[in-house]
């Protein structure tokens, strides 16, 4: 009997497949790592050359040359599109989606730019997890389990952290946590980490502590909560407007990048713990680097938050996991510092103690994904001692950024354009519809000059309660007329041969075109409280569209949902 | 599946042949025409197993401002309603989907601007991506209007090439065109053929329309190509029986494609005809 994949258990063929993916996004992860270590080394020797200061430009312009004309891709760090391609278009993502931007990532982090490796790292591992869904010919459902596979294992890899691997994936990309979903990112999480580890080492990157925490701590986390909320916030802003005005300043992307890196470079000179991805930084900040009192603390937040919108903004491609964790860790030192100054007397946990918390506080605000924040920072940190506080401070800072900014920097732009469709809601379970097979095409079409006898006779005969009226000669749509419209004129037998049926017409009845959204057309019915349209395309009438039907169909799909 | 034709306009002299062709096809199969001016250099295709970027060249792009103007005049003068596609959703805010449930598209054998890529023999990596993938048959222009007054079909008795037929057979009925089918015998009796055609519920239809058949036991097949129509349209499925088929296109398509200057409709291996032949 000849073997087909098919035939094996769908969850068993989940993780098969979710083998594979996470073994991909881990290599892709590898791969990225190592390539920045080799830019890092070429180039470390020219770092202190007056000239150094144009490298962030001038590797954001091979950058953007890279990915716009070699890669033939658009910029973004990818997230947004792993999202909507989820949301959106069960899960496909472009072949080259999978290492375009990892190259272009690497160009822009080695040269100084100041952004992270994870987001082009995620687009790949989802784009890994899409194409190989893709070949063995998954389901829309498979595929976007499977792109939530390539995305965990992804950040799995690269961190070290596979439970933040499962949790971002879930959280931030998928929005949902079902079983199916759990025990397939979870298996490619747990092979990303694994190749992770067999080329890198099984290290904790930024391992900190053991702390003394008192009570006084705890309490001062709350302060910090507000601290790592305002700074989110500023990045969040600061990064629309950087990206908005660059873009109407500059239409080359090429040379925005450029000016961008430029910048960027020019902030390198006076503070060079902003360049790159700055773990060195984060590593020296936990290791208790001074970095010269309060107002350099304060500075090198500010500065990176600048120099990671200018990066980021004017079309530089990386993430913002590492320099949010960055912006965290000197902003926890800041925080520190003014806690010593304020209170010289009180035994702090220490500086490594509010560093962990303001990374976790501001990664969980700008992604507004609590639980990525804190199982991130636990896990690269090895830090489970400081879990009660980072849990605080993540869910502090999200809830009072979410006042001000309810949507997480991926989510921004995709609900700006309406395409946020999260699991299980309306507008997501409506946009599963199909528009074309919810239209009814059993109809009799009616003449307008057919008088209103020959109208009643039709009625007698069929069992419809609504007709279109269409243009023998020329086959458009006039309009429609329901059984309801002629119910005043039956009783007046004088009028049968007086009144013609294009005077009938309700001119009032809207029309729905094939390309309308589902939620359009319900808002429509809703408008009006009708209870059936005409879809008409190219003036031409296609059949007859139910609210019934919609509704009907509406909770076959929630039914389908929920088994799931 | 609309009933609709999607093309891709190039506000070039190249891309006003490939807009007539694609209103002539329109006016015979019955189609209703269906225009995208791209305003980016790249745009996306979701089909349903897989997501096809196609990369236009800077040609796609010439002259923005005139390029509605020109479409629309064109269109209105063939005496069709000149209906534009406006993009609704976007990957990315220069990225485009178009909507993919059309019945056909028109596209030229490359979608560069390189006049040496617009010749005989060859069909660019874009136009291939998008056969290999697409829900509809497209149909690749010569790179001069002109008309088709008959259909030939090549069947050499996969399942494609049944596809293929049953195109024919469609455009054959709307547009009141003879058609043909042509086969090379590859060793097998021509009531192999005739037997396949029956299974697939194609023959009835086929001698219901009178059509004539091109059958050649012997020869080669590049010789044989000579006696197909120079104003035929041709339909030939994507893939044939190889082992790669799912890979390449069929040495079959290559063939014809490289001999044969007229207009093709190329049945990809995603097609699945949903109309009745009856």
């Amino acid at each position: 009997m000849r073997f087909s994949f098919h035939r094996i258990d769908e969850r068993i063929q989940l993780i098969l497949i979710a083998t594979v993916v996470g073994i991909g996004g881990g290599f892709a992860s590898v791969g990225l790592n190592r390539s920045l270590e080799l830019g890092r080394e070429f180039l470390i020797k020219y770092r202190g050359d007056w000239y150094s200061f144009i490298f962030p430009a001038i590797g954001a312009v091979f950058s953007v040359f890279f990915l716009v004309y070699i890669a033939r891709d658009v910029g973004g760090h990818g997230v947004p599109e792993v999202i909507y391609s989820v949301t959106r278009r069960g899960g496909l993502l472009r072949l080259r989606s999978s290492f375009s931007r990892l190259i272009s990532c690497a160009l822009t982090i080695a040269s100084g730019g100041s952004a992270g490796p994870e987001s082009p790292v995620v687009i790949s591992g989802a784009s890994i997890g899409s194409n190989i869904a893709c070949l063995f010919r998954m389901r829309d459902r498979q595929r976007i389990t499977l792109v939530g596979a390539g995305a965990a294992a992804a950040i799995a890899s690269i961190f070290n952290a596979p439970v933040a691997g499962i949790a971002f994936s879930l959280e931030a990309i998928l929005g949902e946590w079902t079983a199916t979903n759990l025990v397939t990112i979870a298996v490619a999480s747990a092979f990303g980490t694994e190749v992770c580890r067999v080329f890198q080492g099984n290290q904790i990157p930024f391992k900190g502590g053991p702390f003394v925490i008192s009570n006084v701590d705890f309490v001062a986390c709350i302060g910090l909560s507000i601290f790592t909320c305002i700074s989110a916030l500023i990045l969040m802003k600061l990064l629309r407007v950087v990206r908005h005005i660059s873009s109407k300043l500059i239409s080359s992307a090429i040379l925005r990048a450029g000016c961008g890196g430029l910048l960027v470079g020019l902030i390198g000179i006076f503070l060079p713990d902003v360049l790159g991805e700055g773990y060195e930084s984060i590593r020296a900040v936990i290791y208790g680097h001074p970095f010269d009192g309060i107002m350099m603390a304060g500075l090198l937040t500010l500065g990176k938050i600048v120099a990671t919108c200018l990066t980021i903004g004017t079309g530089g491609m990386g993430g913002l996991f590492a320099p949010c964790l960055v912006i965290g860790s000197f902003l926890g030192l800041f925080y520190y510092k003014i806690l010593l100054l304020i209170f010289p007397s009180v035994n702090w946990a220490g500086q490594a103690y509010f560093c962990l918390l303001g990374m976790a506080g501001v990664l969980s605000s700008v992604l507004q994904a609590p639980m990525t924040g804190i199982f991130l920072i636990t896990e690269i940190t090895g830090g489970y001692q400081v879990l009660v506080s980072v849990l605080l401070v993540s869910v502090v800072s999200v809830s009072l950024s979410r006042l001000v900014e309810p949507f997480s920097v991926y989510h921004q732009e995709l609900v700006a354009r309406g395409d946020l469709l999260r699991p299980r809601t309306d507008r997501r379970i409506l946009s599963e519809l199909n528009l074309v097979e919810l239209i009814d095409q059993n109809y009799y079409p009616i003449r307008p000059d057919m008088r209103l006898k020959e109208f009643i006779e039709i009625v007698k005969r069929t069992d419809y309660d609504f007709f279109p009226v269409i243009d023998p000669k020329t086959n458009s749509y006039i309009g429609v007329i329901s059984v309801d419209d002629i119910r005043a004129y039956l009783f007046d037998p004088h009028l049968y041969d007086t009144i013609l049926v294009e005077e009938l017409i309700d001119p009032s009845i809207p029309i729905v075109s094939l390309e309308q959204e589902l939620s359009e057309v319900i808002d429509m019915f809703d408008y009006r409280h009708d209870a059936t349209l005409p879809v008409v395309q190219d003036r031409r009438f296609i059949g007859f569209i139910y609210k019934s039907k919609i509704l009907d169909h509406y909770r076959k799909e929630l039914i389908v949902e929920e088994e799931i | 599946m609309k009933n609709e034709l999607l093309h891709v306009f190039r506000n070039t002299p190249f891309g006003r042949e490939t807009l007539f062709h694609s209103i002539y096809f329109c006016k015979k199969a019955g189609m209703e025409l269906r225009v995208y001016i791209p305003k980016f250099k790249q745009f996306l295709m979701y089909f349903e197993n897989g997501v096809v970027t196609v990369d236009l060249d800077a040609s796609y792009l010439t002259d923005p401002a005139t390029a509605k103007e020109h479409a629309e005049k064109i269109i209105k003068d063939a005496g069709l309603i000149p209906n534009f596609i406006e993009p609704k959703s976007y990957t990315a805010s220069t990225l485009p989907d178009l909507p993919v449930d059309f019945k056909y598209m028109t596209c030229p054998r490359s979608m560069s601007d390189i006049s040496s890529k617009i010749g005989l023999g060859y069909i660019g990596p874009k136009v291939r991506n998008i056969i290999k993938h697409a829900s509809f048959p497209v149909l690749m222009c010569t790179p001069v209007y002109k008309e088709w007054k008959n259909i030939t079909v090549f069947f050499g008795g996969s399942n494609n090439a049944g596809k293929a037929v049953r195109v024919g057979i469609d455009i054959g009925k709307t547009s009141g065109f003879p058609v043909l089918l042509f086969t090379q015998a590859e060793g097998k009796p021509k009531s192999f053929y005739e037997e396949e055609l029956d299974k697939k519920g194609l023959l009835q239809p086929l001698k219901d329309m009178g059509f004539n058949w091109l059958f050649f036991e012997k020869g080669d097949m590049k010789i044989n190509l000579y006696e197909v129509s120079h104003d035929s349209l041709l339909i030939v499925g994507a893939y044939g029986h190889g082992p790669i088929k799912d890979m390449l296109f069929g040495s079959k398509l290559e063939l014809i494609q490289s001999y044969l200057p007229n207009n093709i409709i190329v049945v990809g291996p995603n097609y699945e005809p949903s109309f009745a032949l009856t």
